[in-house]
This record gives C-alpha cells, structure tokens and sequence, in this order.
C-alpha cells in the first residue's frame, strides 16, 4: 500500500520530545527522514530509561526509539567545517529541515533559515523552540512539564485543595506540540507544492498548548472566572468521576450524560432510587453524596467486568487502564492493532506504538525501529551524496562524522 | 474585560491581503461535535473554507460549559465560539433522504469531511464511505470516534473522562494518594481533533495529488495512548508499571514547590543526563541559601540518589527556605537567567499578563456576538496563532457562525434555486 508522503525529504535535527515526535509522524507516513545527530552532544532521549535488559547504552531506550521510528540516523559534527559542508548539501536535495533548540543555535551553526533558503529557496524550515524565536523569554528552556506550567495544565489538573497535580507526564511533549507542527509543516508543504514558495514556521511550543485551553482563557476574557482545579467533576454531568474497584488501585471512570444513562447505571449498581438525583440538576447539586454511594458500589465489583456490564447497559464507562493493560489486556487496542514490535539491531524486539489512525487505502505503521547512533552515516555519505568509500573514510577520520 | 488586556494585532490579523493562506482552496466539511470541531477549526484558520454542517438542534458542542455568562442560548457556549472559528454554518437534517442528497451534492466538491458519528451511522443514511466515494472520489473521509471504527468497543460510549481511563494517560495523572485524575478540559478530545487533523492533512495533501481520497479511521482510546510517554516502555522492557506521583517530587529537585505567592514548577537537573543540576545549585550558593553545601557532593550528580527519599526531603528543606521567599515570577526570571528549567504554575489570569506571550501578540479578537446574533462593537479575547508561517500567515477572519447563518448562501452556490431552498426550510429539511 502508498504511503501518503513519500518523496519528502527532511534533515531533521530535532531531539528529546515533542520534535522528535513530529518527524515520526511524518516518518511514520512515509517521508524520508534523516536525523542528523552527533556523539558530542547526543539526544539525551538516548541515554534516558527505561533500558534494554535496564543495561545502559545510546542504542537502547525504549523512550528514545518509540520517538524515532521509520528514521535514518547519520552522524556529523556540524562544528567541523567539512561536516557543515555535507550537511548543507544534504540540505539541498530536501523539502524540510526542522529543529528544536533554542532560538540562535542553528543560526549560531551557519544553519539559520536567512543560510539555509541560499541553498534551497522552496525549503521549509521548521523551528520548534520553548517560548518560540521572538519576545524576551525566546531563550528560555524546559521539558514538557515545564510547558505544562506556563500554560495552566499543571495549575488546573488536580484538586482544588491540594497542590497542583499536573498531568503527570510532558503532556504537551507528546500530543498538543508533535500534532500541531506536523500539521502546519503539512499545510507549508502544501503551499510550498502549489507556488513553489519555501518559508520559516515559528513554533512556540507554549502556543499550541496554550491553543488547547482556548475556552477556558475566553472564560477568562469573556466572564472574568478564573477557572481552578476540578479533580474528575464536570460541571454539566454527575455522576463523573473515577471510583474504586475490587484489587490494588483499580479504578473505574464512569460518566452519566443523561437521565436513561443515570438509570442504567443505577440498576446496573444496585442503587436505590432516590427522589432528590431523579433530575440532572438534583444529581449536580448532591454531587459529593451522589460519588460516595457510587463508590460504596463499585468496590466490591471488579473493573473489567462492571465496565462491560456498564456499556451493555448503554452507559459511558471505562476502566482505569495502566501501562500493562493497555499493552496486555485491552481487547480493543489489540483489535486494533496499536502495538507493533519491531526488530532493532540492538535491542532486538520491542513494542512501538503505531499512529493512531488508520488509512482505507495508505500504510501508516513504521517502516523501521529507530535507528542506531550513526548507522546510516556511510549509506547516505555514498548514496545520497555519492561520495566514495575512501572520500568518506578521510571524512570520518578527520571528525566530521562524528 | 477584554480592554484591559494588552493583546497586539500585528502578525495576526493583519496579514496582507495579497498573502495567500497555506490552505487556500481546500473545502471542508465538518458534520462534527466535540471530538472533531477543532480538527475543522485547524482548516479554516489556516484558510480552507469550512462548512459546519449541523444537525436541526445544531451542533452538540454549542451546548458545552464554559458559557457567557447569563446566557444559554445557542451562541452562549464559549467552547464552541473558540472550536468554530473562520467556519461558515448550514443546517440540514442528514436523517432525512433529501437531506442526504444534498450531503451529497455538496461533497462533490469538498477535499476533506470530519464526522464523529458511532460508527454505522453515517451508512445508515447512504452516506457511508463507500456510497461518498462514487459520487467524490477525491473526497476524504475522516471518522474521529471514541473507539474506532471496529474492534469489539467499536459501539461503546465514551465520554472524555472515559477516553482517558482507557486510553491509559490516566493512570499517570493525579497524586500518589488519590485516585486518577483526568487532564483539565477535554484533552481527550483534544488528542482524538489533533491527530484526527494531522492524518487528515496527510491524506488531502495526497488526494490533491492522485486524485483519490480515503476513509480516515481515528480512534480517541489510541490518540491518549500516545500521551502515555515511556510507560509502556518500562513495561515492556523493565516491567515495571509507572504509576502517578503528583504530591511529591519525582525526583529530588523536580517537581513542584510552593513559594511566595503560589507554586513553580522546577527540574534541578533536566531530562536523561543531569545536566543543569549545577547552575541550580549555584544559585543557591549564589544566594547564601542556608544548608546548600549538603547539596554539592557528588551524589547528586547521580539519579539514583535523586529517587531516593532522604534526597528528596534534603532538596525540598534546602530549596523551600529559598523559595518561600520569593514570588513565583522572580524564581522564574531569575532561573531562567541561569539556565535552570523552571516555570511559575500560572493560572488563566497570569496567562493573560506573560509578558511573552504579549510580546509576540498571542491574543488574538474576534467581534463578539450578541444574543440576538448581532455582532457588536465589543470583542473578545482569544488565543491566536499555534504557529507562524512567515509567508501564509494564519488568521482570524470572523466569528463561529451562528446556527444556519450560511444555509442560504451554500444552497445558493449549489445552485438551489429559491423556490426550492423556499420548499426545503418548509419541509424542516434545512434551516
């Protein structure tokens, strides 16, 4: 079958999260991506756990690899004069070059966009740094959490008397940024295709998570309510939330959007009627008296099965799944097919995820495990770049393939 | 409240004219609620003519909190004001044959449409896939479901809460004593429009090539699964399951700590090496922060240690002392000057004050709209741009329709003449 973006090339020097992921979608859908890396200062993802065999090596993240399927990986040291050379003819040949650092590194590497549309005037150059290429905290740094802070998930995730909980993860790492600049890289390319005309793309990655939030800033702009944590409450449906089931730290979300579904639900508990939750509003009001009696329910019921017996009944709920479930246990991501292993020349077979969409008529899931540091530097010297094996052995011993 | 706040048009809303958007010429029909409104919205922002096709009672979305204030009318929901921008709106009842044939009238010349029907719906009405692609077959189809298509929860309900349950980011969320908590404000939505849209555009920017479209198949339960970071990784390979840790710190010198005037957000030492656990504490010996010595030997430089409690409660004592007396917007500058990883944890209020962000004019204004659809004087504020493309820049060009505002004039480019659009309003075929 197709794959949807074949013929694009990308010199990719993004690392760690969120750009990372970005080239993997657009790896993953086919377009030729070449992660340009260096032993110097290596993609910390490389040296962060979980570990093969937990035995430490550049070659063996599985955080590291889920993030670079369907990559090539060629080492150069841009510092080196001649491998800024080879860089910049593989730039040449390519549609996109993305990156992000802060703002001034691919500038300060003779590799800015002012250099860069020299060499190949169409090129799209995408540039993914924290706080974006403008204003006066453009060099300032973080992770995803850190993102999560500025933006108000960290203060709204949680509970309203405790300390902010946060999603618990780089959540803006891993969907609000990678999504978001693969689809404005797309609509350049787009654009690029029908006028011939290459641009620069700023990405803050603050404003496409901030992008998320859009309702609830307005609920500032508009009403003056600053909105606060919530836990699991939803302030149009109760019962909402998360309740305890049979085991350790099992949990079960259930959701009730109207009354049918409020009384599915109870005759599925065994719940008593009670006159004052017959109404939306009567359930909103008693919320907390409301989640109590339902959790006196749930924890003599086991997840999976009250989950099933919920949804036969036409009720919206759906088990707490944790990492081993949604890899062992959940019936549907294995219909679906979301897990693929693939066989990495280091780290042997391990689990990837696949994207999580699928094509009537195009391949979607990645073509390779992630690539080796530098295991594709020789095949591209002499196959893209048609260098000789002895040009490329003087290149390799004089650093710039390092 | 929106004059008070500084907002700066430039970039924004004042691309030239003679510059053409990125998406120019791409038609989208966007038959979606929650799940797909924000896939439609990427489009039209981006300059694609988006039509929200809505059912008789409209969109499900227009009914969803947070709302202007006083008001439930179906312009009130302020969710749907900001997931419908730049959209043109048509009424039509997709359950009734004729109201089908005009679906299918209009998808002859559209390039993508949204929908976010269970699965089986949209056959029903002869508007499956496979009956659209006779009659368009450059046409892409792109389902955004909680489940998917197939696969044995394919007919389950799913609100976000449960999205996130499934879909395993929760069980990452929430303290180490509490139960699981979702991410505020529909994220799994959010997760399910995103990469909904990202494959969308991979397959319009195919089809405008080979002519031939697709069905798009998205799944909310696996888009939240990609934001499970290395969880399942440490399963798989060291089979240990993460659990959530909100509360404490994740390890010494991350995680948050209260100060002054709330909470900032803090990693000492950075992702994988340890690399900025230095410039940390040198600002605290910088500082005179009582007890830092205990924080320089080389331990520290060590994850090991850093995972270990008598780390932790060493790092929040030291760090704590220092902290509490400083505002959250100073340990932010004064990190950042040194190139620390840390953040204030800002609340909606202080979004709208990042000098940052004003700096760079984030906020952008729309005319807003009053009960009675009339679109006043006053405007209100919103985010603008994700991204800045420098040659096609993104933009705001009006508010989200109101219900059926453009029924008539897209029933006029169909060549629907009045008699009939006449006839069809009568019928309660469209509105």
């Amino acid at each position: 079958m197709k794959r949807l973006l074949k013929g694009i090339k990308v010199i990719d020097f993004t690392w760690i999260g969120a750009g990372s992921y970005t080239t993997k979608l657009l790896a993953d859908l086919g377009a030729d991506v070449i992660k340009i890396e260096t032993s110097t200062r290596m993609d910390s993802l490389r040296v962060a756990r979980p570990f093969k065999d937990r035995i430490r090596g550049v070659n063996r993240s599985g955080y590291f690899a889920d993030r670079n399927t369907s990559k090539k990986s060629v080492t150069v040291n841009v510092k080196h004069e001649e491998g800024l050379k080879l860089v910049k003819k593989l730039i040449a040949h390519a549609d996109l070059v993305t990156n992000n650092f802060t703002p001034g590194v691919m500038e300060k590497l003779g590799l800015g966009y002012d250099v860069l549309k020299q060499i190949k005037p169409d090129l799209v150059f995408a540039s993914m740094s924290m706080q974006g290429m403008t204003g006066p905290e453009r060099n300032y740094l973080g992770y995803g959490l850190i993102i999560g802070a500025l933006t108000g998930f960290q203060h709204l995730t949680g509970l309203p008397q405790r300390e902010p909980a946060g999603t618990g993860t780089n959540y803006p790492d891993h969907i609000p940024n990678p999504t978001h600049a693969a689809f404005a890289i797309l609509a350049a390319l787009r654009h690029k295709r029908r006028t011939g005309e290459g641009q620069c793309i700023d990405i803050a990655q603050t404003e496409p998570t901030l992008a998320l939030l859009g309702p609830w800033i307005m609920n500032y702009t508009v009403n003056g309510v600053i909105d606060n944590r919530r836990g699991n409450s939803h302030p149009q449906m109760a019962p909402h939330g998360v309740y305890p089931c049979l085991g350790e730290d099992r949990w079960i979300a259930i959701a009730a959007a109207d009354d049918a579904q409020w009384s599915a639900l109870r005759q599925t508990l065994d719940l008593a009627e009670e006159a004052r939750w017959s109404s939306m509003e009567g359930r909103l009001a008693d919320r907390d008296a409301l989640d109590r009696a339902i959790a006196e329910c749930t924890r003599h019921r086991d997840a999976k099965a009250l989950m099933e017996a919920l949804q036969a009944a036409g009720v919206a709920a759906g088990m707490v799944n944790d990492a081993r479930d949604v890899l062992r246990h959940d019936a549907q991501l294995a219909a679906r097919g979301h897990w693929v292993e693939l066989d990495h020349p280091e780290m042997g077979k391990s689990i990837y995820n696949a994207p999580p969409f699928r094509f009537s008529d195009a391949a979607s899931t990645p073509s390779s495990a992630a690539p080796l540091l530098g295991q594709h530097t020789r095949e591209i010297c002499s196959e893209v770049l048609g260098l000789n094996d002895a040009e490329i052995d003087r290149l390799a011993a004089c650093g710039a393939l390092t | 409240m929106s004059e008070t706040i500084a907002t700066h048009d430039a970039g924004l809303t004042s691309a030239a004219p003679t510059e053409r958007p990125p998406l120019e010429g791409i038609r989208v029909l966007d038959l979606s609620g929650a799940l797909g409104n924000y896939c439609g919205k990427l489009f039209a922002d981006l300059g694609a003519d988006v039509i929200l096709v809505e059912p008789i009672d409209g969109a499900t979305s227009r009914c969803m909190e947070p709302k202007i204030a006083g008001r439930s009318d179906s312009e009130a929901s302020l969710h749907f004001q900001y997931n419908n921008t730049n959209k043109r709106s048509i009424v039509m009842d997709l359950g009734r044959p004729e109201g089908a044939e005009l679906f299918r009238l209009l998808a002859r010349d559209a390039h993508l449409m949204i929908e976010t029907e269970r699965p089986g719906v949209m056959e029903a009405r002869g508007l499956g896939y496979e009956t659209l692609r006779e009659v368009a077959p450059q046409l892409v189809m792109t389902s955004i479901t909680p489940f998917g298509q197939n696969g044995p929860y394919a007919q389950w309900k799913a609100e976000d809460i449960v999205g996130m349950a499934l879909g395993g980011m929760m069980s990452l969320a929430g303290y180490f004593d509490s139960p699981p908590m979702a991410a505020f404000g529909y994220q799994a939505f959010a997760a399910a429009n995103l990469f909904g849209a990202v494959a969308s555009m991979a397959a319009v920017y195919e089809a405008e090539a080979s002519g031939a479209g697709q069905h798009v198949d998205v799944a909310m339960q696996e888009c939240v699964v990609m934001g499970m970071e290395n969880a399942v990784q440490f399963f798989d390979l060291e089979g240990s399951i993460r659990k959530r840790n909100a509360g404490q710190q994740r390890e010494a010198g991350s995680g948050v700590f209260q100060c002054k005037d709330g909470y900032i957000y803090l990693m000492a030492g950075g992702v994988g090496e340890n690399r900025f656990w230095g410039n940390t504490v040198q600002w605290l010996i910088d500082e005179g922060v009582d007890g830092v010595e205990a924080l320089k030997d080389e331990r520290w430089l060590n994850r090991d240690y850093l995972s270990t409690e008598e780390a932790k409660e060493t790092f929040k004592r030291i760090f704590s002392g220092f902290a509490l007396r400083c505002t959250k917007l100073d340990l932010y500058l004064h990190g950042q000057e040194r190139r620390i990883p840390i953040a204030p944890i800002a609340d909606t209020a202080d979004i709208l004050q990042n000098r940052q962000l004003q700096a760079r004019g984030f906020f952008a204004h729309v005319s807003a709209q009053s009960v009675d659809g009339a679109v006043g004087a006053q405007s209100w504020v919103m985010p603008g741009a994700p991204y800045r493309l420098g040659a096609t820049p993104w933009s705001l060009r009006r508010p989200a329709p109101r219900l059926g505002e453009h029924t008539d004039e897209i029933l006029a480019e169909l060549e629907v003449d009045e008699a009939r659009r006449k006839a069809l309003r009568e019928q309660g075929i469209v509105r």
